[in-house]
């Protein structure tokens, strides 16, 4: 090994030290706020009030999460239920509809393609308020209202303007001599698309998978305006009967939330292999 | 017309056969489900904005009701309050309103007035044995539109009650107050205790540094308290309370009972100014008296169940308190506002007389009894409010014992001052306060503001109550008009390749394009473009969601570009909002989807812990981020002014001097000038959704091309520019451009930390819109404001693509 390589992986190690150095300090920056919020998760209401939010529970214990989980008013385990259910119902509907759409967009050409994505993306231009009324008055004419359908089928047509942009997007990167070679060998669109484009894009529908999911999990308006059965009701939706008018609970809001954010980092965490290169990691060679 | 008629009854509550059929249908299906045999009970839904604590008590109610009327079945929907009113409007709308609706004082003028609650003056008449003498008569006359009752009162909340702790006034050596005391404009130290200002001087404490360690007072709010003095100088808000014309806030009075509740803060420094008292926890002035930093505050009944949950006997934390009245002025008059709540019986329901026995029950002795007992509210029927389930006696157990003299919520109801209610009142309130922030910020003196806020909300309300003859809303022309629009959108997006001619392959493209984009075509077609198209029209109409819409044309633009003194201001604000955190935003996503890309130790947890702020819920994320803009003891304030206070991170301590008053670190979000910095700031910590997008597009850059580019010689940097950016590029760009689309709809933050405040500092575009839907009830002129949003975000996103040079597309190159 000669000298010259000693220097460069020298200057390599330090870039390095630098990166991990940045990371972390950012990293903590990022955590801090979560430090509050598990911390307040085990106070006592009394201590919430008289300690600093900076301080460690003196006598943390599992009791507010104890509370969340067994209130007679928010059935947890019911409510984790429906949430999972719409979510990864609306999840799939979204990866099926919006990867359909967005290959055509981004691969195919049709006439009035360019034109009808300008009209794709103004879906996202007008605030929802002023069509939300319009909208539930239509649900209710197709007997929706107080079902879960309005919050599930409108990902099966087509997934959201903001996901078939984004899929559009990656689908545009992938090689045109790819789709060439396989048109040589006679593939019809469909199995370009279902062969060639979806295996590609592990992390791309990974990406749009995960959005979708947290966006749906998360979703308040939707659930509050759609579902009237407390029984139907959502995680998302529970959570706000701690935060009331003139009291707001702040230790079980704390805990709720820790709660209902956990499947979400597990979603994330078990989904990281997916974020970095797929399945397929040549296809031109 | 047929369609005409059929559009129409979309907006109107009526009793439309499609609703009693749909009934029917559901009662027939319930009944088939339950056996022929069982008789049918009665459904009846019941809206309230309960928490968990009054859920709990309301379930109990509704268990003895049922129990009482077994052919009954309740059906509790509960929503979070924030969300009531605008869930009561969507069923309005859609002509599936419940059958009984919880209501509050502030509200139920705007149902009434559209017919939408049933009077019920007709079913207390046919009421054996009721008598409605026995609610509280101030509370009952509240509730009454044009002589005729449509709410049964269930609690009346007086915020006219000190509450006070008794260690503190024994520490100081006063003899507790017993409501007979007096407020003046200034100390009057011979009446000693019986002197308001004087008991605040001598329950106020320094530390040798001049600190206000314990303030003798605060309350709820600071104008809470200047209402009440101004109230009691026989200052009113507006010249006629059901229907306002006049803002009264420029009088006399108001000028004298303003500016004493602002010498409270700066003169005297009996009181915490907001800035101080955003330096705990929940910004709010029971936490001040819970942690004995203030010795009395002023809030309404309603807080009991949470000073409680703080304050339990026999723990370390707890200290006698007790309530009294809200001190008269020296010549003996006495007025604080109050609120209150009941049940009204919408007018669309099948069930009235059931609905009636359910308000009944809910909002009389039953109901009352239920919530007296958990020491929620204040019963409206007088006979309960002074029995023993209200007043503690001595069968009550230990920790409901406090507070003890719970007798002066009745000695309070003469005092009562309800709030004007009408459709253009809460806006023009909110506008006036928004400039009364000034007082309470120290910026303008409580003279100049209350003359400017007035003349504004003045104006606003001249221009509001504009009387219009408006002719119905031309459903005809309307469609018509709609067909052409679809029409030339079809035209326009098919017209320019009209000429093209398809080869059999391209044919066969074609085909097969359209069957990819087949569910979202039918998606646009059947849940967006109708809803979409609908609000366009009521962009044109005078709309309020329960009644049928009336044509105003092109007024209501008009009106937004030249009437409306918040357009511009809001609009401003989100320009300004979206010009530094979109930019900034993309920055950061980008360098750290570059840095979380190499192959460092660790890079899956990093990407974890980054995307984490992701996934924190809306609520838990406003609490913690005001943890972080207190100005005491939050992190940002200890980063920049050091532990000590005396630190100046990279000379921002001395950037930020000018804009708070001196020695007192920036109240972020109570600034006017650093809230929407906040804002900005708390922005970026989202930044997580940008990097995973971005890694994701980082990822699916080819390796090979790297390889190639190494095999031709390219350096890192080369290899950046040459391959990773242009790769990059449609990820990027996707960023931008839904990045700023998202940021010119930005209202969350703003709604639920800052509530456009301080003095409309944070007035996003859509928070103005908001209120205008559901607040104003004029959802035509907030339809006219998303087009013209629509319209500023469509020309910006054009403007992208038509400068999009720089995006490379590998689909598009040969």
């Amino acid at each position: 090994m000669n000298s010259l390589d000693r220097k460069a992986r020298t200057a390599k190690r330090t870039s390095h030290a630098i990166v991990w150095l940045v990371l972390v300090a950012g990293a903590v920056g990022m955590l801090v706020p979560f430090y509050i919020m598990l911390s307040t998760a085990y106070k006592t209401p009394a201590e919430i009030a008289t300690t600093s939010a900076w301080a460690w529970p003196k006598m943390a214990s599992w009791d507010n999460f104890r509370q969340v989980l067994d209130n007679p008013n928010v059935k947890f385990s019911l409510l984790f239920r429906n949430s999972a259910l719409i979510a990864t119902l609306s999840t799939i509907g979204t990866l099926i509809t919006s990867s359909l759409a967005a290959y055509a967009f981004a691969r195919l050409r049709f006439r009035g393609r360019d034109r009808l994505f300008i009209l794709l993306l103004s879906t996202m231009m007008l605030p929802g308020i002023v069509t939300m009324i319009p909208t539930y008055v239509l649900y209710k004419y197709l007997h929706w209202v107080d079902t879960f359908y309005p919050l599930i089928v409108p990902s099966w047509l087509g997934g959201g303007a903001f996901n078939i942009f984004m899929l559009r997007q990656f689908f545009a990167t992938i090689p045109r001599e790819l789709e060439e070679a396989a048109m040589l060998d006679g593939a019809s669109h469909s199995t370009i698309f279902w062969r060639l484009i979806m295996p590609l894009s592990g992390p791309a529908l990974a990406t749009v998978g995960l959005f979708s999911f947290i966006w749906s999990w998360r979703d308040f308006l939707g659930p509050l305006l759609y579902l009237n059965d407390p029984d139907k009701q959502t995680l998302e939706l529970g959570l706000r009967s701690y935060q009331t008018l003139n009291s707001e609970q702040w230790h079980l809001i704390m805990a709720g939330s820790v709660l209902v954010m956990l499947p979400l980092i597990l979603l994330f965490l078990l989904g990281q292999r997916y974020f970095v290169r797929g399945f397929v990691t040549s296809g031109l060679k | 017309m047929k369609h005409g008629t059929s559009l129409n009854r979309v907006t109107y509550v009526a009793r439309s056969k499609v609703f009693r059929l749909t009934v029917i249908y559901l009662l027939f299906l319930l009944a088939a489900g339950h056996g022929v045999a069982a008789p049918n009970p009665i459904v009846l839904r019941l809206a309230s904005w309960e928490g968990d604590q009054a859920l709990s008590v309301q379930r109990k109610t509704i268990a003895e009701f049922e129990q009482r009327y077994p052919y009954i079945k309740v059906k509790l929907e509960n929503v979070d309050y924030g969300m009531y009113q605008q869930k009561m409007l969507a069923q309005y709308a859609a002509n599936v309103a419940p059958d009984v609706l919880m209501m509050g004082f502030e509200r139920f003028q705007q149902f009434a007035k559209r017919k939408a609650l049933l009077p019920l003056d007709g079913f207390i008449a046919k009421t054996p044995g009721f008598d409605i003498k026995q609610y509280y008569e101030p509370i009952v006359r509240a509730h009454r539109r044009k002589g005729r009752l449509y709410v049964l009162p269930r609690d009346i909340a007086p915020i006219g009650l000190i509450y006070y702790n008794k260690r503190l006034f024994d520490e100081a050596g006063i003899p507790y107050p017993d409501g007979s005391w007096t407020w003046d404009d200034k100390v009057r130290p011979e009446l000693r205790d019986k002197d308001f200002l004087w008991v605040m001087r001598q329950l106020t404490k320094k530390n040798q540094e001049g600190k206000t360690i314990q303030w003798g007072y605060s309350p709820g709010w600071p104008s809470l308290t200047a209402d009440c003095f101004s109230l009691s100088l026989g200052g009113r808000f507006t010249d006629d309370y059901e229907n306002p014309t006049k803002i009264l806030f420029d009088s006399p009075a108001m000028r004298r009972g303003y500016g004493l509740a602002a010498d409270l803060i700066f003169k005297y420094g009996f009181e915490p100014s907001p800035t101080e008292m955003s330096s705990v926890m929940q910004t709010n002035a029971t936490m001040l008296f819970v942690s004995q930093k203030v010795a009395m505050y002023q809030t309404g009944i309603w807080e009991v169940p949470n000073l409680r949950k703080f304050l339990k006997p026999g723990t370390k934390e707890f200290f006698d308190y007790d309530i009294t009245l809200f001190p008269a002025y020296k010549d003996g008059t006495r007025r604080f506002p109050t609120g209150g709540s009941g049940y009204s019986i919408a007018s669309s329901t099948q069930h009235p007389w059931e609905a009636w026995l359910l308000v009944q029950w809910l909002a009389g002795p039953q109901g009352m009894k239920n919530l007296a007992e958990s020491g929620l509210g204040q019963p409206a029927i007088r006979r309960i409010a002074l029995s023993d389930v209200w007043i503690p006696g001595p069968n009550t157990p230990v920790e409901m014992r406090y507070p003890a003299h719970r007798i002066v919520t009745d000695e309070a109801i003469p005092y009562v001052h309800f709030a004007p209610s009408g459709d253009a009142w809460p806006e023009v309130y909110g506008l006036l306060t928004s400039r009364l922030d000034t007082i309470w910020l120290g910026t303008k003196s409580a003279q100049q503001a209350l003359h400017e806020g007035t003349a504004e909300a003045q104006a606003r309300l001249d221009a509001l109550r504009k009387q219009e003859r408006l002719p119905p809303f031309a459903w005809g022309p309307a469609i018509l008009g709609g067909l052409l629009l679809a029409s030339g959108i079809l035209l326009w997006v098919y017209w320019p390749e009209r000429g093209v001619r398809y080869s059999n392959r391209e044919k066969r493209e074609n085909r097969s394009a359209y069957w990819f984009i087949a569910p979202w075509l039918i998606g646009i077609v059947v849940f967006t473009f109708g809803p979409m198209a609908l609000s366009f029209f009521m962009s044109m109409a005078d709309w309020d969601i329960i009644q049928p819409a009336r044509w105003r044309g092109a007024a209501n633009y008009a009106d937004a570009l030249t009437a409306d003194p918040r357009f511009w201001l809001s609009l401003r604000v989100t320009f300004v909002y979206t010009l530094v955190a979109v930019p900034l935003g993309l920055f950061g996503s980008l360098m750290l989807a570059l840095l979380l890309n190499a192959k460092v130790r660790g890079m899956a947890l990093f990407r974890a812990v980054y995307y984490l702020p992701s996934l924190a819920s809306v609520v838990a994320a406003s609490l913690i981020w005001r943890r972080i803009f207190q100005p005491e003891g939050g992190l940002l304030n200890t980063i920049i002014y050091g532990a000590n206070g005396k630190g100046d991170f990279l000379g921002l301590a001395s950037l930020l001097r000018p804009l708070s008053p001196a020695g007192q670190q920036i109240n972020w979000l109570g600034n006017e000038s650093t809230a929407l910095t906040g804002l900005i700031i708390m922005s970026l910590w989202g930044i997580g959704g940008g990097m995973v997008i971005l890694l994701a597009g980082l990822q699916n850059i080819p390796q090979e091309y790297y390889e190639a580019a190494v095999v031709d010689g390219a350096g890192a940097l080369k290899r950046f520019r040459a391959v990773t950016i242009p790769l990059l590029s449609p990820a990027l760009f996707f960023c931008l451009v839904t990045g700023v689309i998202g940021s010119f709809q930005v209202f969350t933050q703003s709604f639920v930390m800052t509530s456009g405040g301080p003095n409309d500092a944070t007035l996003f575009y859509m928070l103005h819109l908001y209120r205008q839907a559901f607040d104003g009830l004029r959802m035509g002129y907030a339809s006219a404001l998303a087009w013209v949003l629509f319209v500023i975000i469509l020309i910006f996103t054009l403007l992208q693509f038509r400068l999009s040079k720089w995006v490379y597309y590998e689909a598009d190159s040969k």
